[in-house]
C-alpha cells in the first residue's frame, strides 16, 4: 500500500507538472468559460428563446420583407387579417397562375398562393429554403378567413367561440415515480460525461503504461516494487488527473454560467439542479466504470511496448465502449427494459444503464447493491489480471501480445 | 553476507540457456560474471533479481531462500531505461522511496550519489538533455541511491568512456571495502581483474572456470614459463625449440614479447635454465608465467572476449 502510494504521488506530481496537460486544462477551462459569455457579446436570443412576448409576436410579423402575389378569384382569404399576419409584405393581387410564375421566376415577387377553396390552395416559391416558413402562416390566415366566414354565415359570435375554444386548462402534476422526461437530459449529458472521460483519458492511461516498456525503465522497476503497486499507481493517477481536467473545465463552465444566467434564460439550470440521489449514483457507477475501463486501457497498454502500438491493442476495447454508449442512449425511451435491466448488472455497461435506471426508472436497492458490488470486483479484477499481463510483458520488447495470447499465458503460469 | 547459487537452469521456448550455474560470493568481495555474449551472464542475473523465474536451482542468502524484494539491492540492468522526460533529482527520489527511504533521505541520498559520480549539476535537467555517459552514470546514481548492502551490475562499464570508467572503478572498489557484496558482469577483463577477487566464467550456459582469481592464475601458471631471447626472434626460437628436441618443454603459446613454455614433468625451473645457459639462446627474458585473465578468459573459452 505504502508502495502503490509513492507510485501514485510521483505519477500525479508529473501529470500535474507536466506543461501540456496544464496548458489544455487552463485552455479548455478559459475556452468553455468564454463561451457561455456569447450573448454578451452577440444576439442570440432568437436561439435561447430569450426575447419578449412583444417580440415574439412581432417575429412572425418580421420575419420577411418584400412582395407576394395572391390569385383569390373567389376572394375567400380575409385581407386585413393577411395584412396584420405580414405587415412587411406588400400583397399583390394577380389574375393567373402564368404571372405568379413569371414574377417568382424573374424573382421580383418572394412567394405567390393561389387559394383553390378554403381547403386548397397552392404555394410557389423560386427556392425552397430550411427556413420557409410563409405557407404556414397563409394556411393559419385561410383558416381563419373560413371560421370567420362560417360565424357570418350562421350569425354566431366569433369573439365568443374563439375565447371558449382556447380556454387555459390549469394542470397540478404529481409525479410519484421518477420524471423521465424532466431527468432525460441531465441523464443523456451525464452518460456523455462518463463516455468521454473513459475514451479520452483511457488511451492517455494506456499509453503511460506502456512508455515504461519503451523507455526500459520497467526492469528497475519490477525488481524495485510489485507489479500491481505499479499498475494500481500508474492508472489510479491517470484516472485522478483526467477527473481534476473534467473538474477544472466543468468548473470554470459552472462559475461563468452563474455569471450569464439571466442571458440563457435559464437554459441549463436542469444540469444545476441534478437531484442528490442521481449526483450519488453517478459519482459511484460513472466513477466506477471509469476506473474500470482505466484499468482495462491500462492492461492493454502493458501488451504493447511502443506507444505507436497502444491504438492497435485497445482497439477493441474501444469498440466495446462506443457500442454500449450508443445501447444506452437508444435505450433511454425503453428504460425498465430488458436490455437495460441486464446492461446494468454488466460491468462494461453498469456505469450508464444502472446509473440512468436509477435516474429515470424504477430500481430495487437490492439490484443497485449488487451491481455496485460487480463493478468494484471487476475494478480490481481488471487491475489484478492488468498487472499481471504488466510483468508477464516486461523485457519483451518486440510484437504487441495478443490479448488471447496473454491470458492464456497467464492460465499457463498459474 | 553469503550469497549462494545452486544449479540454476533456465529455458526459453523449449531450448535450455543455463544448464546448471553455481556460484557463490561474500559480503566484501566482489564476484565477476565472465562469459561470450549469449553465454547466459544476464539470464543469471535476472533471475538473482527475481525478473526471470528458474526451472530449477535454489539460491540461498546465508542459508536461508533468497527474496530479492526483502534485501536492499541495488541492480543495474543490462537495459539501461530511467524517464528521459523526467528530472534526474525527481526520479532518483522516487526510485530510493520505493527501496524504503523517506522523502528527505531520500533526498539526501539522491544528491549524494549524483555528487559521487559527478553528475550532481544536472540534477534538475531531464534526463534526455544530458550526453549518453553522465544518462549512464545518473543510472549507477540511480542503482546506488538506497546504499543496497548487495550490487549487482550487469556491463557497468558499458557506454564509459576511461575517465568516466576510473569514477566507476573507484566507486565499485569503495562498495568492497564498506563490506558490500558485489556482482557484475564485464567484457573488459583488465577491470575485473583490479577488483574481483572471485571469477566465474560462463560458456553457453554453464560455469566452466570459478574460484579465487589468484589461485587460478596461479593454477594457470604453474610449470609455466616465458622466454624470449637477444639473439633470435620469436619465430626462430619457437622453431628452434620446437625442432631439436633437446629442450623438455612444450610451447604453449605467445605474446608479441615472449614465448609461453611449459615444463616437461620431472624438470626443475633451475635445470631448464641451466640448459639454456649451455645453449646458444642469449637469454632476454627468463620467469614464472603469470596469466592475465583475458589469457584465461581465451583458452576456457576459446575466442577473443
Amino acid at each position: 500500500m505504502r508502495k502503490f502510494s509513492i507510485v501514485l504521488q510521483y505519477e500525479l506530481k508529473e501529470y500535474f507538472k507536466n506543461k501540456s496537460f496544464v496548458i489544455v486544462t487552463l485552455l479548455l477551462a478559459l475556452i468553455g468559460g468564454l463561451a457561455l459569455f456569447a450573448p454578451r457579446v452577440f444576439d442570440m436570443s432568437g436561439f435561447l428563446g430569450t426575447s419578449s412576448a412583444q417580440e415574439e409576436e412581432m417575429e412572425v410579423i418580421e420575419g420577411e420583407e418584400g412582395t407576394m402575389l395572391l390569385y383569390d378569384s373567389e376572394n375567400l382569404v380575409n385581407r386585413e387579417m393577411l395584412k396584420e399576419v405580414f405587415p412587411n409584405i406588400a400583397w399583390v393581387e394577380v389574375d393567373s397562375t402564368d404571372t405568379i410564375e413569371d414574377k417568382i421566376n424573374s424573382e421580383e415577387a418572394l412567394a405567390g398562393f393561389h387559394v383553390v377553396s378554403y381547403t386548397e390552395y397552392d404555394y410557389y416559391v423560386l427556392n425552397r429554403g430550411l427556413y420557409n416558413d410563409e405557407n404556414t402562416y397563409f394556411e393559419a390566415v385561410l383558416q381563419a378567413s373560413m371560421r370567420q366566414a362560417y360565424f357570418e354565415e350562421n350569425n354566431l359570435n366569433g369573439a365568443e367561440l374563439e375565447t371558449l375554444f382556447s380556454t387555459p386548462i390549469t394542470m397540478n402534476e404529481q409525479v410519484l415515480g421518477k420524471d423521465s422526461a424532466g431527468n432525460y437530459w441531465y441523464s443523456y449529458a451525464l452518460v456523455i460525461v462518463v463516455f468521454m472521460l473513459i475514451v479520452f483519458y483511457g488511451q492517455m492511461i494506456a499509453v503511460s503504461v506502456t512508455n515504461e516498456k519503451s523507455n526500459r525503465a520497467i526492469e528497475i522497476l519490477v525488481t524495485t516494487t510489485t507489479p500491481n503497486s505499479l499498475l494500481f499507481g500508474k492508472v489510479t493517477a491517470g484516472a485522478i488527473a483526467g477527473l481534476c481536467q473534467v473538474g477544472v473545465i466543468l468548473g470554470a463552465v459552472l462559475i461563468s454560467y452563474q455569471f450569464n444566467r439571466g442571458l440563457w434564460g435559464g437554459m441549463l439550470d436542469m444540469l444545476l439542479n441534478i437531484p442528490a440521489e442521481v449526483l450519488i449514483t453517478f459519482a459511484l457507477f460513472g466513477i466506477g466504470g471509469y476506473l474500470f475501463y482505466a484499468f482495462l486501457y491500462g492492461a492493454m497498454g502493458a501488451l504493447v511496448s511502443k506507444t505507436e502500438d497502444v491504438s492497435k491493442s485497445s482497439g477493441g476495447l474501444m469498440f466495446v465502449i462506443m457500442i454500449v454508449y450508443f445501447i444506452s442512449l437508444m435505450q433511454l425511451g425503453n428504460i425498465d427494459g430488458i436490455v437495460m435491466k441486464v446492461l446494468s448488472f454488466l460491468p462494461i455497461s453498469s456505469y450508464s444503464a444502472m446509473f440512468v435506471r436509477i435516474a429515470m426508472g424504477t430500481v430495487e436497492m437490492w439490484e443497485i447493491i449488487v451491481s455496485f458490488a460487480i463493478l468494484v470486483a471487476s475494478i480490481f479484477a481488471a487491475g489484478f489480471i492488468g498487472a499481471r499481463i504488466y510483468r508477464m510483458g516486461t523485457l519483451r520488447y518486440g510484437n504487441p501480445i495478443r490479448l488471447t495470447a496473454a491470458l492464456k499465458e497467464l492460465r499457463k503460469s498459474k | 553476507m553469503k550469497l549462494e547459487v545452486k544449479n540454476l537452469r533456465k529455458s526459453f521456448a523449449g531450448t535450455e540457456v543455463l544448464h546448471g550455474v553455481s556460484f557463490e560470493v561474500k559480503s566484501g568481495k566482489a564476484l565477476g560474471l565472465l562469459g561470450r555474449n549469449g553465454a547466459g551472464k544476464t539470464t543469471t542475473m535476472r533471475i538473482l533479481m527475481d525478473v526471470f523465474r528458474a526451472d530449477n536451482g535454489v539460491i540461498h542468502l546465508d542459508g536461508k531462500a533468497f527474496k530479492p524484494s526483502h534485501e536492499k539491492i541495488g541492480y543495474l540492468p543490462e537495459e539501461r531505461g530511467l524517464y528521459p522526460k523526467r528530472t534526474v533529482i525527481d526520479q532518483m527520489i522516487y526510485l530510493a522511496r520505493l527501496r524504503g527511504f523517506g522523502t528527505t533521505e531520500a533526498k539526501n541520498n539522491s544528491k549524494k550519489w549524483l555528487k559521487r559520480l559527478e553528475v550532481e549539476e544536472y540534477e534538475t535537467r531531464k534526463l534526455e538533455t544530458l550526453s549518453k555517459g553522465n544518462q549512464q552514470k545518473v543510472q549507477l546514481a540511480a542503482t546506488l541511491v538506497c546504499d543496497p548492502d548487495m550490487i549487482i551490475l550487469d556491463e557497468p562499464f558499458s557506454g564509459l568512456d576511461p575517465v568516466n570508467s576510473q569514477i566507476l572503478k573507484e566507486v565499485v572498489s569503495e562498495l568492497i571495502d564498506d563490506h558490500k557484496l558485489v556482482i557484475f558482469s564485464s567484457h573488459q577483463m583488465s577491470y575485473v581483474e583490479q577488483f574481483c577477487d572471485n571469477i566465474a566464467i560462463i560458456d553457453k550456459g554453464e560455469v566452466v572456470l570459478q574460484g579465487d582469481l589468484r589461485e587460478i592464475k596461479k593454477e594457470y601458471g604453474q610449470n609455466r614459463l616465458i622466454l624470449s631471447a637477444e639473439n633470435l626472434t620469436l619465430q626462430e626460437l619457437h622453431d628452434k625449440l620446437s625442432q631439436s628436441g633437446k629442450y623438455p618443454v612444450k610451447i604453449d603459446g605467445r605474446t608479441k614479447d615472449y614465448l609461453i613454455l611449459r615444463i616437461e614433468d620431472a624438470v626443475t625451473k633451475n635445470e631448464l635454465l641451466t640448459t639454456f645457459i649451455h645453449s646458444d639462446i642469449r637469454i632476454e627474458q627468463f620467469g614464472t608465467y603469470e596469466p592475465s585473465l583475458n589469457d584465461i578468459f581465451v583458452e576456457k573459452v576459446g575466442d577473443e572476449a
